[in-house]
């Protein structure tokens, strides 16, 4: 046990802090390349979470996610946003609809709603608090950054956010996934990207720029 | 013994202010490759302000000389509270942290009066900044406090540093880290410093502090000046205080004092790196997105305040 037992507890018991901090920022974050550095963050944490929860559960599969998560999400994921961001030569602005302020003070209701869900469990499932609250308000902030951005590669990255959340749930209710399924969840989000890389291309080129909320209008 | 211990915490926040402000100002120029004035220059320039004749504005009144004196008094009496080697202060039983956030208030409510009393114009909208700049500025730190208070159960600020003195290190909880996040934001607010106000020049027609002072020569400059640096060490003493104080003294024991005092020029330190690393790198807010920062601060304090709900104790 020693030094890295305690630091698995540690890790385990207050990252999810953390967690709530990348969501509040993201709230507030200005330009799309903070976004996803905040992304690549918060997709550390999960994996910092992952390999503790697979050396407390002494899960070996466990370690093979967590490598795959830090490939994929920490690495692979924000290093091809950024290179879509330089090649659309997009403004940096994430285009939103709700004032910083306004932004933040939803994160922070959607913080204090998931922990009221959470709550209302109370002590009948072993389930920590903390990590599950967290996972819920990252699910409802995805949704909330893909409502309120207007910017075609801000969706995606509240896709991803929600997607990180559903990946928490996951992993703290039940220990997270088989590996098969696990894998298979990573190349899912891997051709989703593409795809929806592929799309923006496509509208920046149709349309030469990437507002959603001007796309009423068919153009052949 | 502990009583002078006390006075010497205090006499340590207001002499060692200039020398704080110095050495960030020294960090700054280092990071940006430049060679940067000596570390002991306020000091001096202190000195010589205060051998100066003092120049007042024919239009002025009887405020525009009160006001720094109020505002040196007013900061003096805030520092009192604040707890550096061991967990108690001078004024620490006298009142509780509100007394410390309206002292504060206070000292700018006298500074923005003499400001707008001097007549420039610069005066004027600097004043009018600075009105804006610490109301909004004033409810993330209120709740920010509030929440460690609520934790500790208790309204002074030495209490609250007792309390967390007892608790485990490592046991950090969400009320920590939002009420940390909220008040370090404030602090850059009340202190005048980089996203909010640009401390190092008077060039800018977006200045702030330095605005207010345009009007001040003399031994009245020098006591703004002096007490606008013993805000910001103040500042820094009460987010350590608040949030690492591990390794203060527990008893008036030499040894334990050393320790704490060298601990708390480390943890200073750190603060001080981190801050010009910050106003190195962090260009300055419009003005118009000033309040957006301090809403981000409002929401961070509020949801720690609505967190300790779930916190146990």
């Amino acid at each position: 046990m020693g030094l890295v037992g305690i630091a698995t507890e540690k890790i385990l018991s207050s990252f999810s802090v953390f967690l709530f901090l990348t969501i509040l920022l993201l709230a507030v974050a200005r330009r799309i390349s903070t976004s996803v550095l905040l992304f690549g963050l918060q997709s550390a944490i999960i994996a910092a979470e992952v390999f503790a929860t697979a050396f407390q559960e002494k899960l070996p599969e466990a370690y093979i996610v967590g490598a795959l998560v830090f490939a994929i999400k920490v690495v692979a994921i924000p290093r091809a946003f950024f290179l879509l961001v330089k090649r659309l030569k997009t403004v940096r602005d994430v285009k939103a609809s709700t004032t910083p302020t306004q932004s933040v003070f939803i994160a922070a209701a959607i913080i204090y709603l998931s922990y009221a869900a959470v709550h209302s469990y109370g002590g009948a499932v072993h389930v920590p608090d903390d990590p599950l609250a967290a996972a819920i308000a990252l699910i409802l902030t995805g949704a909330f950054l893909m409502v309120s951005r207007k910017k075609a590669l801000m969706q995606m990255l509240g896709l991803l956010v929600l997607e990180n959340g559903i990946f928490l749930a996951a992993l703290i209710t039940t220990f997270g996934m088989p590996l098969v399924i696990e894998i298979g969840i990573f190349f899912d989000i891997l051709m989703g990207l593409l795809l929806m890389g592929i799309f923006t291309f496509r509208i920046s080129d149709t349309f030469e720029h990437l507002d959603v909320s001007k796309l009423r209008k068919l153009r052949g | 013994m502990k009583i002078a211990l006390d006075i010497l915490q205090v006499l340590m926040l207001i002499l060692g202010a200039p020398l704080v402000g110095a050495i960030i100002a020294r960090l700054k120029a280092r990071l940006q490759r430049r060679r940067g004035a000596s570390i002991w220059r306020p000091y001096a320039e202190l000195f010589k302000l205060l051998r100066k004749e003092e120049l007042v504005p024919p239009t002025a009144s009887a405020v525009f000389r009160l006001a720094p004196i109020v505002l040196f008094g007013a900061t003096v009496c805030a520092a009192g509270f604040v707890p550096v080697v061991h967990a108690s202060a001078l004024l620490g039983s006298r009142g509780d942290f509100f007394l410390l956030v309206y002292m504060l208030a206070l000292g700018r409510f006298f500074l923005s009066l003499g400001a707008l009393d001097g007549g420039s114009a610069f005066g004027g909208m600097g004043a009018s900044r600075e009105a804006l700049v610490s109301s909004l500025a004033e409810a993330p730190f209120l709740l920010g406090l509030v929440s460690i208070a609520v934790l500790a159960a208790r309204a002074d600020i030495a209490g609250m540093v007792a309390w967390t003195l007892g608790q485990d290190v490592f046991n950090i909880s969400a009320v920590h880290i939002l009420a940390f996040t909220s008040l370090a934001m404030v602090a850059l607010a009340e202190t005048g410093r980089m996203p909010v106000d640009n401390p190092t020049t008077h060039l800018e027609l977006t200045m702030i502090h330095e605005g207010m002072v345009l009007e001040y020569s003399g031994p009245s400059l020098a006591l703004i000046e002096w007490a606008s640096a013993i805000k910001l060490h103040a500042m820094l003493a009460l987010l350590i205080a608040l949030f690492f104080p591990w390794g203060m003294a527990s008893s008036g024991s030499g040894w334990g004092l050393t320790v704490a005092l060298l601990l708390y020029c480390a943890k200073t330190a750190l603060l001080m790196v981190l801050l010009s690393v910050i106003e190195s790198a962090v260009a300055k807010l419009r003005m118009y997105l000033v309040p957006d920062f301090l809403g981000v601060a409002s929401a961070l304090s509020a949801l720690a305040v609505i967190f300790t709900i779930w916190v146990k104790r």
